[in-house]
């Protein structure tokens, strides 16, 4: 962009850029900030790399927390979300230090947290600790089918701590309390009893031996007071009463949770089973009601033994009060609680206290009677075909065989065993039937291999009764065998299908089968279809061998068949250059197909554009042809995929149609850039007619006035000719290696895929042809024989980006205006001034030699390195050089552009000759001296700065005469003239180093 | 529809540029018009009055094409100096530029929420760029073309180019398609009908072309004009019954579009007639020639 200010012609004061004025603003900014260094300390700021404040005031937060300082969340600490605690209090979390702290912080803390250590862990509670996390840890480690944190309950401390153990010598014993038992035992002893029985009222040995110790306690402190508080001093390992579970209730479920009379009474029901219910000890239902009438304990024996207390007013004891029972368990402690069962079993079985049998029921069991059976009814239904599969087990198994040697009569038996087994005996006589006259299926009949059969046929059936078996035994359908396809076919009476044979011969050759549709497709190449194939065109014409591999390519293209084995070329050739070799045919092929319809058309165009040397009359016969095709072949419609940019869809307010899809593979350049850039060789093939042009201008050269009728007669035998035209190296050089000028050929041929370059490419050739449109009208200024003016036909033809510069060029300058006499010629004075001038040069510059012109453009080079400015020389130099080349290029050239009226196909090869023309040249001067060339390089780099300027002005200059050679435009040339000027520089400042 | 519909009488001329007048385009109802030319100026006028009104200068180069936003407060232009202006029409001053394109520009347009402008360059693409960020890099680049792109048409959803490489190309941004239709000429100018169903292309074998859109089939032919080197403008009349077109030797023609009779052809320009362009609404259309004039035409 830089580059190109300077040639923008600025008139007063510019208008400053928006950007430019925001990031002005910005640098202010900046700068301000970086003076905050002079401020007084409490003012400064600190900001970041990005220049963010780094500290904040104590209330907005004190320091740039959050990811900055990586505490692993924005703002630096995990924000609690709050949690109204009045619906859900249960959920109230409470949050302490640990929520806040990293892991490793955590560590520390945990590290320093102090605890017993192992002597000293009286109670095991560190022990306990420690194991449980111990155990959480492995948790951690190792998956287990319990997800979380494994419950309390089920870890328990496997130690035996020392104060246990010194407990336990003193006596104590596990599920007891620890402290002093003595003034609560009894209570205690009371409500465990009431509790057991409560919850279990079984036959639990735990809870009579604890009883029974209570009771023993008791014994030697009855005149004890129970305390208040024995409850929550209770503490000590709970004791588990395993209850197994016998009932079949859900776990946890309890049925008589809000009817626990029920669940005394199901008890009763149950134990009075096991018992005889011999002893009876009382009756509970008026206990069970009475109990109720007063706070006095109902009991027998309270008294007696101990004082009666307001604690014994269980408001919740029911009516089992059996506090007094185990004054009688002394004696026979186990057969206290069996005999608490049978209370409530009653004379009155199966039913509930406060319940009375109902006289008579309401209700009635209502029966149903059984449907009527018919009397043919077989409950059995039996299939008519002969499906086996149950029924012939009985048979007794064929003896074993070996299988026979020829292995595919093996498969075969195997096979037809598996089926006759899947499908039933039907199949095999239907086999059988059709195969009576094959050999091979004699083994059905009793021939090779029966036995094999027999005893294979079993060994399936036997497989197949099994899976049956299974599948029935499975479904409990004994009344109905399994429906199968089979079996349904054949209750429809559908034949088997036909392709189970076809499974058999496939499975004896399946293997082989695909191998050979493998060596099929390997060895067939399939004929792309295409009608017309042209032995007659030999693009490779100057490589015989190359040659001979494309032809044998389009065979193998067109025609299929077998794909020989040499195909892929000489072995000596690499992979990449055979690949690219490929390359070259496909293109060339194409070519060749593509220009077959036009072909009798070039050949007339072909001798038409030399009448138009001659006289340009004949022109119009070829103009008529390609208006036909042009009928015929426009509009053409073709579609292509395309991706809008997302943003062009947002403002278009559209919807991305490839919104989340992969970015689409980069269409296929179209067939002229890959036929100019792909590689020389395939460019050959399409320009025969260049070098046909080719051979006009030497022959122009040579009889510069002989241009005449004959001319096309040679052109026939040219046209026989092979042609080697040499790779236009010097031209790629020219444009493209600054200082690479040892670098490999064949590379920077590949490199110029880029289409940057390749405008660049074409933009040259375009000075070709400009050059040779100036070169015309000079001659004819000169009075030599030069082709008339253009019918309109070719202006037609002519290569669109021309003609578009004519256009703007045209429309742009009012000076090249047809209309000579236009009053505002503002920018005429310039241009009268230039032309004479040139033409001089161009007149003196015109009989000179080869020598003398390289001679003086170097000269004239060396002059532009070192002012840059002497331009009028620069143009002098160029005009000759101009002269002497272009005058083998002359205008036939540009005329044979016409010949094909699909413009875009044309202008690639109308650039494609231009660039021939120039390589010919080229040629010439390599022949001449190698060091010759180089300055060739040089100087041309430096010369078509020159060029292009003096060919605008040159343009401009005949466009007075005529209005079709001025179709080069300014715009072109300057932006031309840019890259050059670029060009230019760059040379110099390799020449200074 | 007769020959007396035709503006045939020469309203007003708005006299100014000097040199040769590249583009004349009215706004979007009709009661401006804007002018651009080789003397690298853009000038707003009011064609009904004849009046000057205001003259936008910035360009380096000449200015090939302008447009304005439906609402009238911003222009856009491009030209020779391959940038792409974007304006504001009341303060004359230059909102942004657009460089990118590698050669001249020959064509812009808004679409239709001002959002983005479009260019044709004579690189061979065209130009997508975003007139509400601040970014002055295309959003979009279409170089699908083979030649100097030289027109573009905007619809809602579509983008359409015409290329000297004889394609009008519609991208669909909807559907994301690019429908290319091959007419084998260059294509100089593309204009759409009134009903978006039709495209009008001028090609430089002096042939005006209607396109049907959704088939690319050819509608009709349009001949008599000399469209040989310049790019001219062509366009449909108000009412899409006629088509119109300048001609290199300074006439005007108008078509029949059904028919392609030529209904009316007259000499308007002492030279070379670039642009027409007509009156969304009434019969009226001006004309802009190399000779630095435009003239406004009525009924």
């Amino acid at each position: 962009m830089d580059l190109d200010e300077d040639d923008f012609v600025f008139f007063g004061t510019p208008i400053e850029r928006e950007e430019e004025i925001t990031s002005r603003k910005k640098k202010a900014v900046a700068e301000a900030s970086g003076q905050l260094r002079t401020l007084p300390v409490w003012k400064q700021e600190v900001t970041d790399e990005e220049g963010r404040r780094r500290f904040h005031g104590a209330f907005t937060g004190g320091f740039s927390a959050g990811y900055y300082n990586t505490v692993g969340s924005k703002e630096g600490w995990t924000p609690q979300k709050f949690v109204s605690s009045r619906k859900n209090r249960a959920e109230v979390k409470q949050q302490n230090i640990l929520n806040f702290l990293d892991e490793d912080e955590r560590a520390d803390l945990e590290g320093q947290s102090l605890g017993t250590s192992m002597q000293f862990d009286t109670f095991g509670f560190t022990a306990a600790e420690l194991a449980r996390k111990q155990a959480e840890k492995e948790q951690q480690q190792r998956p287990s089918a319990i997800p979380g944190p494994v419950p309390d309950e089920l870890v328990l401390p496997a130690t035996e701590s020392i104060g246990v153990k010194l407990l336990l010598k003193m006596g104590w014993r596990h599920g007891h309390s620890i402290k002093d038992s003595r003034p609560s035992s009894l209570y205690d002893a009371r409500r465990e009893a009431r509790k057991a029985f409560l919850a279990f009222s079984s036959d639990d040995a735990k809870v009579q031996l604890t009883e029974s110790e209570s009771v023993q306690g008791n014994l030697e402190s009855i005149t004890e007071q129970p305390t208040n508080d024995d409850v929550q001093s209770y503490q000590s390992t709970p004791v588990y009463v395993r209850n197994p579970k016998q009932d079949l209730h859900g776990l946890g479920f309890d049925p008589y949770k809000h009817a626990p009379e029920f669940r005394e009474k199901k008890r009763s029901r149950m134990s009075g089973k096991r018992e005889t219910g011999s002893r009876k000890a009382y009756s509970t239902k008026d206990n069970l009601f009475g109990f109720k009438s007063g706070n006095v304990a109902p009991g027998f024996g309270i008294g007696a033994l101990e004082e009666f207390d307001a604690e014994d007013e269980d408001v919740y004891a029911a009516g089992f009060d059996f506090v007094d029972t185990y004054v009688q368990e002394v004696e026979e402690p186990s057969r206290l609680m069996t005999d608490s069962k049978p209370k409530l079993l009653a004379k009155e079985t199966g039913v509930l206290p406060g319940f009375r049998v109902a006289s008579n029921s309401d209700y009635q069991l209502e029966r149903f009677d059984p449907p009527v059976i018919p009397k043919d009814f077989v409950p059995c239904h039996k299939f008519p075909g002969p499906l086996e599969t149950n029924y012939r087990l009985a048979d007794p198994p064929p003896p074993e065989v070996p299988p026979p040697e020829d292995n595919n009569l093996k498969l075969l038996i195997e096979g037809v065993a598996t089926l006759v087994a899947r499908c039933g005996k039907l199949y095999e006589d239907l086999s059988k039937e059709k195969n009576q006259s094959n050999p091979l299926f004699n083994f059905l009949t009793g021939g090779n291999g029966y036995d094999y059969y027999t005893r294979k046929l079993w060994e399936e059936r036997q497989k197949r009764t099994d899976q049956s078996k299974q599948q029935v035994d499975v479904k409990l359908s004994s009344s109905m065998r399994k429906m199968t396809a089979e079996s349904r076919g054949k209750i429809l009476g559908e034949r088997p299908l036909e392709r189970s044979i076809k499974d058999l011969s496939s499975s004896v050759a399946s293997a082989e089968g695909i191998q050979l549709q493998f060596n099929l497709s390997d060895t067939f190449t399939e004929p792309a279809s295409s009608s017309g194939l042209h032995e007659a065109v030999k693009p490779f014409k100057d490589d015989p061998a190359k040659q001979e591999r494309f032809e044998r390519f389009l065979k193998e293209k067109y025609q299929g068949g077998l794909r020989s084995t040499t195909s892929s070329g000489s072995s000596n050739m690499s992979e990449a250059s055979r690949a690219r070799e490929r390359l070259d045919f496909e293109a060339a092929a194409e070519a060749i197909q593509k220009g077959q319809w036009g072909k009798e058309s070039k050949h007339s165009s072909a001798t038409g554009g030399m009448q138009f040397t001659s006289g340009g009359v004949e022109q119009a016969k070829v103009t008529e042809a390609e208006d036909l095709i042009t009928k015929k072949m426009f509009p053409k419609r073709e579609e292509y995929q395309w991706r809008p940019a997302p943003v062009l869809c947002k403002r278009f307010d559209l919807i991305d149609p490839y919104m989340g899809k992969p970015a689409p593979p980069p269409r296929m350049r179209s067939k002229i850039d890959t036929l100019i850039f792909t590689s020389d060789s395939a460019k050959e093939t399409k320009v025969e007619e260049t070098i046909i042009a080719n051979r006009d201008f030497s022959m122009l050269q040579s009889d510069v006035q002989g241009i005449s009728q004959d001319v096309a007669i040679k052109e026939n035998e040219v046209e026989v000719e092979v042609e080697n035209v040499e790779r236009p190296v010097d031209l790629y050089k020219a444009i493209f290696s600054d200082d690479s000028d040892d670098e490999g050929e064949t590379t920077s041929l590949k490199k110029v895929e880029n289409p940057e370059k390749k405008i660049e490419a074409a933009t040259t050739t375009l000075n070709r042809l400009i050059a040779g449109d100036f070169l015309e009208s000079l001659g004819k200024e000169l009075g030599l024989e030069v082709p008339p003016d253009l019918p309109q036909s070719t202006n037609m033809a002519k290569t669109p980006a021309s003609q578009k510069e004519a256009a703007n060029s045209n429309v742009g300058d009012s000076n090249i205006l047809p209309v000579k006499n236009d009053p505002s010629t503002v920018f005429s004075e310039t241009l009268n001034h230039e032309v004479p001038h040139n033409r001089k040069i161009a007149m003196e510059g015109r009989p000179e030699k080869n020598e003398v012109i390289h001679g003086k453009l170097a000269e004239s080079v060396g002059i532009y390195m070192e002012t840059g400015s002497t331009e009028n020389d620069l143009d002098k130099v160029d005009l000759e050089k101009r002269v002497h080349e272009d005058s083998k290029a002359k205008t036939p050239s540009s005329r044979y552009k016409n010949w094909n009226s699909n413009s875009s196909s044309e202008d690639g090869r109308s650039r494609k000759q231009s660039r021939q023309h120039r390589h010919r040249s080229g040629d010439l001067d390599s022949d001449s001296s190698s060091d010759h060339r180089d300055r060739y390089h040089s100087r041309s780099k430096g010369r078509k700065k020159e060029s292009s300027r003096e060919k605008s002005g040159s343009s401009r200059r005949h466009s007075k005469h005529h209005k079709h050679r001025s179709r080069d435009s300014p715009g072109r040339s300057r932006y031309d003239s840019d890259r050059e000027h670029r060009e230019a520089k760059r040379e110099k400042r390799k020449k200074r180093d | 529809m007769s020959e007396s519909e035709v503006p045939r009488k020469e309203a007003n001329v708005l006299k100014g540029h000097e040199g040769a007048v590249l583009a004349a385009r009215f706004n979007s109802d009709g009661n401006y018009c804007l002018s651009c030319g080789k003397d690298r100026t853009i000038r707003l006028w009011n064609p009904h009055r004849g009046i000057h009104i205001k003259t936008y200068k910035s360009h380096a180069r000449e200015v090939r094409d302008v447009h304005v936003t439906p609402d009238n407060s911003k222009l856009c232009s491009c030209g020779g100096d391959r940038q792409i202006f974007y304006w504001d029409v009341s303060t004359g001053r230059v909102i942004r530029k657009f460089r990118g394109h590698d050669g001249e520009v020959n064509a812009v347009k808004f679409n239709e929420y001002s959002s983005v402008v479009v260019s044709a360059g004579y690189d061979q693409s065209l130009r997508a760029w975003d007139c509400r960020s601040h970014s002055t890099e295309p959003i979009q680049i279409i170089d699908s073309f083979s030649d100097s792109v030289m027109s573009v048409c905007l619809t809602k959803s579509e983008i359409i180019g015409g290329s000297v490489d004889g394609t009008v190309r519609t991208f669909d941004i909807r559907i994301g398609r690019e429908i290319s239709d091959d007419l084998g000429q260059p294509v100089n100018c593309i204009s759409m009908s009134n009903d978006g169903n039709c495209i009008l292309a001028s090609c430089l074998d002096s042939t005006l072309r209607l396109l049907d859109r959704t088939s690319g089939e050819l509608l009709q032919e349009y001949k008599g004009h000399t469209c040989k080197s310049y790019k001219l403008d062509c366009c449909l009349t108000n009412t899409d019954a006629h088509v119109t077109g300048g001609s290199e030797d300074g006439f005007i023609y108008f078509w029949d579009l059904v028919d392609a009779s030529v209904v009316s052809s007259f000499r308007a320009h002492s030279s070379v007639v670039t642009s027409v362009s007509y009156h969304p609404k009434d019969s009226c259309m001006i004309t802009a020639s190399v000779d630095g004039t435009i003239r406004v035409w009525k009924t």
